[in-house]
This record gives C-alpha cells, structure tokens and sequence, in this order.
C-alpha cells in the first residue's frame, strides 16, 4: 500500500485571544494503517502543535466528547478511520454548543438544561422503599428504554439540525428522544397533558421541521426519526384531547 | 415563568398551527393534482376542455377555486412563515449550515422555502390572467404561444417540486412510511405530474401556432 500524505485543515479559536479570527491551519501528516482521527489529532498535537484544542476520552464512541464537523458532516472523530477520508479533510467544531477552543465545544451546559427543561427524571409519588426487592419490568418495555438511553449526549444530531442553529431554546432529538425514554417507562407517572406542556410546543417536538440530519448523521445509530415521530404522534393526541382547566 | 408568557400562555398554539400547516398543504396538494387532471382533459380533446371550462364556470366553480385558494393558501403562508427565517443573521445561518454539512434534506428544506414564495408570486399572476382572460382552447392556446409557455413551465415545476417535497416532510415527520420508499413513490408521482403538464403545455402550444 502507498502511504497517503493526509492534509488536515483544522480550525483554529481561541476565546481568549479573539483578536485572532477563527482560520483553518492546514497540517500534514503520513497515513498509518487503521488509523482513526482520534490518532491523527493526538500525532498531530504530540508532534507539530500543543496548542492544539480538541476532546477525547474513550476513543471508542462511548463518552461522546469528540463530536466534531468532519468534511461538514457531524460525527464522532474517534470512529472515524482515515481510509474512509479524501485527502484533504477540514475539521470544524460542533455548531450550536459553546466554543471552548479549536475542536473542543461544551456540551455539558446545553445536555444540562435541556435534561432540566424535559424534566428528565422519573416523576411517581410512590416512596421509595430501599429493603422492598425492585418491581421487574416486562423485557420488550426494557429494551424499548435501553434503545433511546444509548444515546451518548455527543450533541452530532444537535450540530446536523438546521433548526438547532438558529433556535438557541429548542431540545433537538436528542431532547426529545430523551423525552420519550421517560414517556416508555411504566414507573414515570407523569400523564399526556404534563409531558405536553413540556414538549408539545415549538421548543419541543413541533419546532422539528423534519430535515432528518439528526437521523442521518447520529454515530450511535439511535433511531432518531422513530423516536421524533413517537413523542410527536402522543404530542397530537395529547393536543387532540388537551381541555382547558 | 415570566409575566409576559404567563399573560399570553396559550399551550396548544404551536399544536394547532403544526396541523393548519400540516392540513392546508395537504389540501393544496389536493389542489394542485386535481388541476393538473382537469387540463389534461385537452388529451381528450378540445370539446372535453372546454365542455370541462362551461361546466365550471356555469357552476362557480371557477370563484369558488378562487376562494378554497385566497383561504387555504392563505392559512399555509400563515402557519409556514414562522418557520422561514427571518432575520437576515439567521438566514446567513442557515444558508452556510447547508452548504457545510453536505445533507440532502436541509437543501430541500431551503428550496422549498424559496419555491414557496415563488409560487405565491407566479400563482397570484396565474390566476389574474386566468380569471380576466378566461379558460378556453383558443385563449388558453394563444396565451401558451405567445409568451407564457416559460412561465408555465416554471411555474409547473417549481409547484411540484414544493408539493413533493411538502409531503414527503410530513410523512417523515409522522413517521407514517419508510424514507427511501418515500422517495421512490413521490418521485414517480412528480414525474407523472410534471409529464401530464409538460405534454398539455406542448399541446397547447402547437394549437397556438397553428391558431
């Protein structure tokens, strides 16, 4: 195999020092069997930059932190194998998250409020008896719950969503999906009409207007436009049946 | 909450819009594909034409299209306006955000803004030189020949490519059908469509320059 020479335009920003505009830096490096963006990034810092800003922790799509723009498309950097990439590759941070510095965005603030906003956490009045052996739950219901939870809050639907980029309040798919964890799980008592006071609006799943990047470019494959169509059928129904106090 | 949301909280507005805009598109598809029927009765002939034009406007079927539309267009610029956006800073987003992220479904997004409101301007000149010239073979013939065969078409294209890319929205945002099933139906319609209305425009205007 002939070794590739990889050129990658990495955009470079640095809040503190804004008199410097945000440019993309071109570096070039030899390309190695198996090689990931993860090892490109770190080889790249290592050797020729450490001022170079970017998020990694498990490098194996579990933690989420590497959510980056790769060639435009919103993707995880450590999935990403070189072998799949043209010889130029331009790197930008996610849109819509907080810009910390180069490819390194805050997530964390935004999958905060948006867990606060969705109310997400399993809302029941029963209390809660710690000696009492745990009430099982039917396996289908199990699964249902596991598929929207593997969602690893790395913000790539976020990012992809046009709507996302010009409404700071609205909760993406990511917030919904997380909405309908909740709606699926029988301990969760919250009725029809609570949930569609939190998400039967603009900010929530009718502010989707159904472009699909979210399903599209998701790098855990959680099926995104299911989920969207699930929280906003129950949403219609709810808005259906919705009667004033 | 703060007092100006509390005073003007209403719960359902956002629901209640979705389904106006969701309901006049489908309407106006609806429209849109039985137009394009009823002048493809010229494939008949030009007795079936016109007989189709004497029957509606014998009728008043010709004002009432012009009310179902000024009504049921009316409620889809309402209820989609607020998605378009308006600010100049957050229509430069949206413009450089398509043009990065390389995904088909957001310029079909952007398109279908921008052929919106070109329908509206075509459409409202369409139906005033409809109403005040009339329908008939040999009008609508001569109209074709001599200067309209472009607008037509144009206007042909770009109403089926916003009605096609309208319902495949909604049936994605419902989730009702598989995506690229959609794709496969809606293209063969909007083929379909845009045939029917191609062969009637060419008909009409042979008969224009033999008129």
């Amino acid at each position: 195999m002939i070794e590739r020479e990889l050129t990658f335009r990495i955009m470079r920003y640095n809040p503190d020092e804004p008199e410097k505009k945000p440019h993309l830096q071109e570096f070039h490096l030899t390309e190695e069997p198996g090689m990931s963006l993860f090892v490109v990034l770190n080889k790249l810092r290592e050797e020729q930059d450490p001022t170079l800003r970017f998020d990694f922790v498990c490098r194996a799509s579990i933690c989420g932190s590497c959510g980056m723009l790769v060639n435009g498309r919103p993707t995880l950097a450590c999935k990403t194998l070189t072998k799949d990439l043209p010889d130029v590759t331009t790197l930008l941070p996610l849109p819509v998250f907080k810009l910390l510095g180069d490819l390194s965005v805050d997530t964390g603030v935004w999958f905060r409020d948006m867990s606060f906003r969705t109310e997400s956490w399993v809302h029941t009045d029963e209390t809660f008896d710690p000696d009492a052996p745990e009430k099982r739950m039917d396996n289908a219901v199990a699964l249902e719950i596991y598929e929207a939870e593997r969602c690893i809050e790395c913000g790539c639907c976020i990012g992809g969503c046009a709507t996302a980029n010009i409404k700071p309040d609205f909760i993406g798919a990511a917030g919904v999906n997380r909405v309908a964890r909740f709606m699926v799980d029988p301990r969760d008592k919250r009725t029809e009409r609570e949930y569609f006071e939190v998400v039967g609006n603009e900010d929530g799943v009718f502010g989707c207007i159904g472009l699909m990047a979210c399903d599209d470019n998701c790098p855990v494959g959680v099926p995104l436009r299911d989920q969207l169509a699930y929280v906003r059928r129950k949403m219609a129904s709810a808005g259906w049946r919705y009667q004033k106090v | 909450m703060k007092l100006q949301k509390a005073l003007s909280y209403s719960p359902r507005a956002d629901f209640i819009v979705e389904v106006i805009q969701m309901v006049s598109g489908l309407l106006l598809v609806l429209f849109l594909w039985t137009h394009m029927l009823f002048v493809a009765s010229i494939l008949i002939g030009s007795n079936a034409f016109n007989s189709l034009s004497l029957f509606m406007e014998k009728n008043y079927l010709l004002p009432a299209a012009i009310v179902f539309l000024v009504l049921v267009g009316g409620a889809h610029i309402g209820a989609v306006i607020r998605r378009i956006p308006s600010r100049w800073a957050e229509q430069k987003i949206v413009w450089k955000h398509a043009k990065l992220i390389h995904h088909a479904d957001t310029w079909s997004w952007l398109f279908q803004s921008v052929t919106g409101a070109a329908i509206l301007a075509l459409a409202i000149i369409h139906i005033a030189v409809v109403t005040y010239g009339g329908i008939d073979v040999i009008y609508s013939s001569g109209r074709i020949k001599h200067g309209f065969l472009v607008f037509y078409a144009v206007l042909l294209l770009l109403a089926e490519y916003h009605a096609s890319v309208g319902l495949y929205r909604i049936f994605v945002k419902w989730g009702w059908v598989k995506r690229h099933k959609l794709h496969w139906v809606l293209g063969v319609i909007s083929v379909l469509t845009v045939g029917i209305g191609a062969t009637v425009l060419w008909i009409f205007f042979t008969m224009g320059v033999h008129a």
